[in-house]
């Protein structure tokens, strides 16, 4: 070990979901001294205000640290912020790479979690110390010593002398720190061997390009050297090195087990990956890091312009989410009712409603979202092999084989006397329990195999709403497996809309066709003539309803020359025109994309 | 000379009816009653300097219940009226009235200051009905006061009726049309009873107390009104109104032409010279300020407003609008400024909603049943 190494700290704080992470981490920034308390807002490492908003944490921060521990001495610690969702885990999986430790929060009052163990198991894949810190000790329900005992007995670590805090009062911060001078290991690396670096963060930088965080592991890296990004096979040359302190600050160079950031006029967050190796060109290492993974887009939609929104806006804004995040891609696609638009990839559901939100936020736009799709294996007579994840692509049943849906792993994680109601809401999803276990006297595991589109409709909002929003949630593909599923299309007035078509397994298609035409029907306005509308698989309709034709819509009396009344009322009436799609004769309010995927309590 | 139709507002009423929400309000106080005719002609002398350069061919007094002025009143009013503005000779003047209100001795007040209209608050020929919507006269009151009317001379009568009360049937509304036919008025008005938030009636509805007509049932009583008035001699020329050959009320034709108007009172709406404006609602600052208040609201219409206005006041008339009008008034052609509604229009006019003849667009009756969904295009 380099002797400057004795006093650096790699760690991340890892939780579930609310136990507040993010709280911890401005506390001890604050604690550290780098921002003055009254200029902080909440959760300093939550940047975008979408974040903030929602408070959790998507995209991570990473800040350098000065702590003068009570051994006298002083010390870098290096905050490695992860997202805290599981749409995110290959994310966090990188971040946790760069660490050495790791400080899992478990909140005093609700235990373990689903997504706790989650990382836990991430944290122990990277050979992490995972140090316990018990939060929310001030609230009068906290129960440290059960707590703790949970920790011991779930997650197999000890918990004995774990800091008991309260990051929102300030309470035990400093127990935190001391424990991780005191027992996170410090990096090790030789600094005079091959560059070896891990990307485990970027972020685009209009003056800079992209900005990648990086963990070195062996050699150096300083400006003007000419670096190698392994798997995207580029090379580049490094224009400035620094670290975040919180601001950015130019340094002369990062040495192994250093993290901080390079900047090498990297064009797109594509070319710079998070798991990517960088190395020395001239002097390269043999072997890049493990782990590396191209990001998988797991989930589907169209994003079309919304009535009087431009498909060139939109596509710029696409463009941009794109270049500060490798994780989302889209193409141009079509659909006979919206008409040009795009079909983007996501990670999971959360990262696709962040993103429409991102586009309806930060750029002001108004788009469409069609329903969101898992990618389907197809197997067609021949042998060949489709991938499909645009029902419209869906080859024709004559000509397929069979088809394969993905099938993930889910953990979920319920206080017991919900059991019985999530059990059925499996079911009724078509999971399948694998096992059962009590990780307390009060809490269960369940383990499911569940086909993916299952959980991507509406399941964690039935989760969250069958247990008064105590389940957690956490899954993981596991295989593709044969399913009987059928494309379902929505007729209004007998024409096809394509953008509600829908895959849907055999068994839930009358449901959902019912679900849909009844929501369609509460949404779409009475027009001139009567409107049916149908659920069909093929040629076979499986639901129905009709929009009854307008009958009357007249003010009889306008009196004394007061027309101004009636105008605004006209007026209303024409912008309730303007949000409306035109679909061959009928007129749908944008709304009802959106309103046929949300979950309903009472169905 | 132009020509203006004036409006004054009386905003009083012995009792408000269940389903209204007009501006006006329960006050039978003599003294508040003149202390707003006081300020009524101090606004008439106020406007008069203003609009010099007009004269005057319809007035119309509405309200409320301007029939509830005690004698005298009126006759100031009209009086005022006459020496402030230049009056044409056969101007059509209008006055509102309530058969629970109206008395000999008010009749012959009227004839005597030149009222030759008179506007009869019926709305049902069934005192059961009469009851139920909160109306103060009953069926006999009708009738007496439609016999005084003619005895004083009134020649040019108007009965409102309504249709679509809470109860109300087919034949119940059959019998009601006949029974105002007999009277044998040059105008006759039916409305359909709108519920209104904020009116008694509306609460009733919301507690479920009763179950208003269907849409339905409301466009059936409409269409048999329609039928019914046009066998027996009326001519539909507006949405809500018919009348014998010439017998259109001139005045609310106004409102629908986009000619000008001067409203005096208060919540009184204006158009004159492109511009609509209002008086204040407020009686107490009407009172206090003797009727010269600044305006209320006050809006110079744009291209976009005179070309929605004209088009969905004038769809309201049965003959409809002209377009050669429409462009004259706009400077541009009717096809050129709805170009972008072009598809819209088409598909009125394909399903036999809108109707377009010539020079002439009107509303076919089944367009006016979803009227409004169609005038949206326009504004």
């Amino acid at each position: 070990m380099n002797s400057y190494q004795k006093n650096i700290r790699n760690f991340s704080i890892i939780a579930h979901i609310d136990h507040g992470k993010s709280t911890l981490a401005d506390r001890i920034i604050e604690k550290t001294g780098l921002v003055a308390r009254r200029d902080m807002k909440a959760q300093f490492l939550d940047n975008m205000d979408l974040e903030r908003e929602r408070g959790i944490t998507i995209k991570l921060q990473t800040t350098r640290l000065l702590y003068k521990a009570k051994d006298g001495q002083e010390y870098i610690l290096n905050l490695i912020d992860t997202p805290g969702h599981v749409d995110f885990t290959y994310e966090v999986s990188r971040s946790l790479a760069a660490c050495e430790g790791a400080i899992l929060i478990v909140d005093a009052t609700q235990g373990v979690e689903a997504q706790t163990l989650a990382n836990v198991y991430l944290a122990l894949d990277e050979d992490l110390e995972i140090r316990p810190v018990l939060n929310k000790i001030d609230l009068p329900s906290a129960r440290p010593e059960e707590i703790k005992l949970e920790i011991e007995d779930v997650i197999g670590i000890l918990a004995d002398d774990a800091p008991l805090i309260s990051a929102k009062e300030g309470v035990g911060i400093e127990d935190v720190l001391e424990d991780i001078v005191k027992n996170v290991p410090p990096p090790s690396g030789d600094v005079n061997g091959k560059l070896k670096a891990l990307i485990f963060d970027s972020y685009y930088d209009s003056y800079k390009g992209v900005v990648v965080y990086v963990r070195v592991f062996d050699g150096s890296v300083k400006k003007g050297d000419m670096i190698r990004l392994m798997n995207a096979e580029k090379k580049y040359e490094v224009t400035e090195v620094g670290f975040y302190s919180p601001g950015p600050t130019t340094a002369k160079e990062l040495r192994a087990g250093d993290v901080g950031y390079i900047c090498a006029s990297i064009k797109q967050a594509k070319d710079a990956r998070v798991g990517d190796t960088v190395t020395n060109d001239a002097n390269p290492t043999e072997e890049p890091l493990e782990g590396y993974k191209d990001p998988q887009s797991m989930v589907f939609c169209g994003i079309y312009p919304a009535e009087g929104e431009k498909y060139e806006t939109i596509k710029d804004a696409l463009e941009k989410l794109h270049v500060n995040d490798a994780a989302f891609n889209f193409e141009p696609e079509t659909s006979t009712a919206l008409g040009f638009g795009f079909r983007c990839g996501f990670l999971g559901l959360l990262h696709m409603e962040i993103i429409v939100e991102r586009l309806e936020r930060e750029f002001g736009l108004a788009v469409i979202t069609t329903s969101p799709s898992v990618i389907y294996r197809v197997v067609m007579n021949d042998g060949s092999i489709q991938m499909i994840q645009n029902p419209t692509n869906l080859p024709d049943t004559i000509q397929t084989d069979h088809i394969e849906e993905p099938i993930v792993k889910a953990d979920i994680m319920i206080p017991k006397e919900y059991v019985g109601a999530i059990m059925e809401i499996c079911q009724e999803r078509r999971g399948n329990m694998m096992h059962m276990e009590y990780l307390t006297e009060t809490r269960v595991h369940l383990h499911y195999e569940m086909p993916l589109n299952e959980v991507i409709y509406d399941f964690f909002d039935a989760l969250k709403s069958k247990t008064r929003g105590y389940g957690s949630l956490d899954y993981e593909f596991i295989r593709y497996q044969k399913s009987n599923v059928v494309k379902m299309d929505i007729l209004l007035n007998k024409d096809l809309i394509d953008a509600f078509s829908m895959i849907v397994h055999e068994s839930k298609a009358y449901g959902r066709g019912r679900f849909v035409c009844e929501k369609l029907k509460e949404i779409i306005p009475m027009q001139q003539f009567e409107i049916p509308i149908q659920a069909s698989i093929g040629q076979k309709v499986i639901a129905r309803e009709t929009v009854r034709a307008l009958r009357k819509d007249v003010i009889a009396k306008c009196y004394g020359g007061d027309i101004s009344r009636k105008k605004k009322l006209l007026e209303k009436q024409k912008e309730g025109k303007k949000r409306m799609r035109q679909f061959g004769s009928v007129e749908v309010p944008q709304e009802a994309f959106t309103a046929v995927l949300k979950y309903d309590d009472n169905k | 000379m132009k020509k203006l139709g004036l409006y004054i507002h009386i905003p009083f009423c012995k009792k408000k009816c269940v389903y209204c929400d007009f501006l006006s309000f329960e006050c039978d106080d003599f003294l508040v009653q003149n202390k707003y005719v006081d300020a009524i002609l101090n606004e008439v002398e106020l406007k008069c300097r203003e609009y010099a350069g007009y004269s005057v061919d319809t007035i119309f007094i509405g309200g409320g219940t301007p029939s509830i002025l005690q004698e005298g009143q009126i006759e100031r009013i009209i009086k005022k009226v006459r020496e402030s503005f230049r009056m044409c000779e056969n101007a059509e003047i209008t006055i509102e009235s309530n058969p629970g209100t109206l008395t000999r001795e008010k009749l012959t007040e009227y004839r005597r200051v030149g009222i030759n209209r008179l506007s009869v608050g019926v709305q049902s020929f069934d005192d059961e009905l009469l009851k139920l919507i909160g109306r103060i006269h009953t069926v006999e009151d009708v009738r007496d006061s439609l016999r005084e009317a003619r005895n004083a001379g009134f020649d040019n009568i108007n009965i409102d009726l309504m249709f679509s009360i809470p109860g109300h049937s087919k034949e119940k509304w059959h019998a009601t049309l006949e029974k105002a036919v007999e009277m044998d008025p040059q105008h006759i008005s039916f409305y359909s009873l709108q519920l209104e938030e904020g009116t008694p009636l509306f609460e009733a509805f919301k507690q479920g107390k009763f179950n208003p007509a269907s849409d339905e049932e409301d466009r059936e009583m409409y269409h048999y009104g329609i039928n019914f008035l046009k066998e027996a001699g009326y001519q539909h020329y507006e949405i809500s109104n018919a009348a014998k050959p010439q017998g259109e009320c001139k005045h609310n034709m106004k409102y629908w032409s986009m000619q000008d108007y001067l409203g005096i009172g208060i919540g009184a709406h204006s158009f004159m010279r492109g511009i609509r404006f209002s008086n204040t609602s407020d009686i107490r600052e009407y009172i206090a300020e003797s009727g010269g208040c600044g305006y209320k609201t006050y809006t110079v219409n744009s291209i976009r407003d005179d070309a929605g206005e004209f088009m969905f006041t004038g769809l309201r008339k049965v003959e409809g609008i002209d377009l050669s009008e429409f462009e004259q008034r706009l400077g541009t052609s009717f096809f050129d400024f709805y170009a972008p509604e072009q598809d819209e229009i088409n598909e009125y006019i394909n399903n036999g909603f809108l109707e377009l003849r010539g020079d002439k667009m009107r509303l076919t009756e089944k367009g006016i049943d979803i009227s409004n969904d169609i005038m949206a295009v326009f504004v």
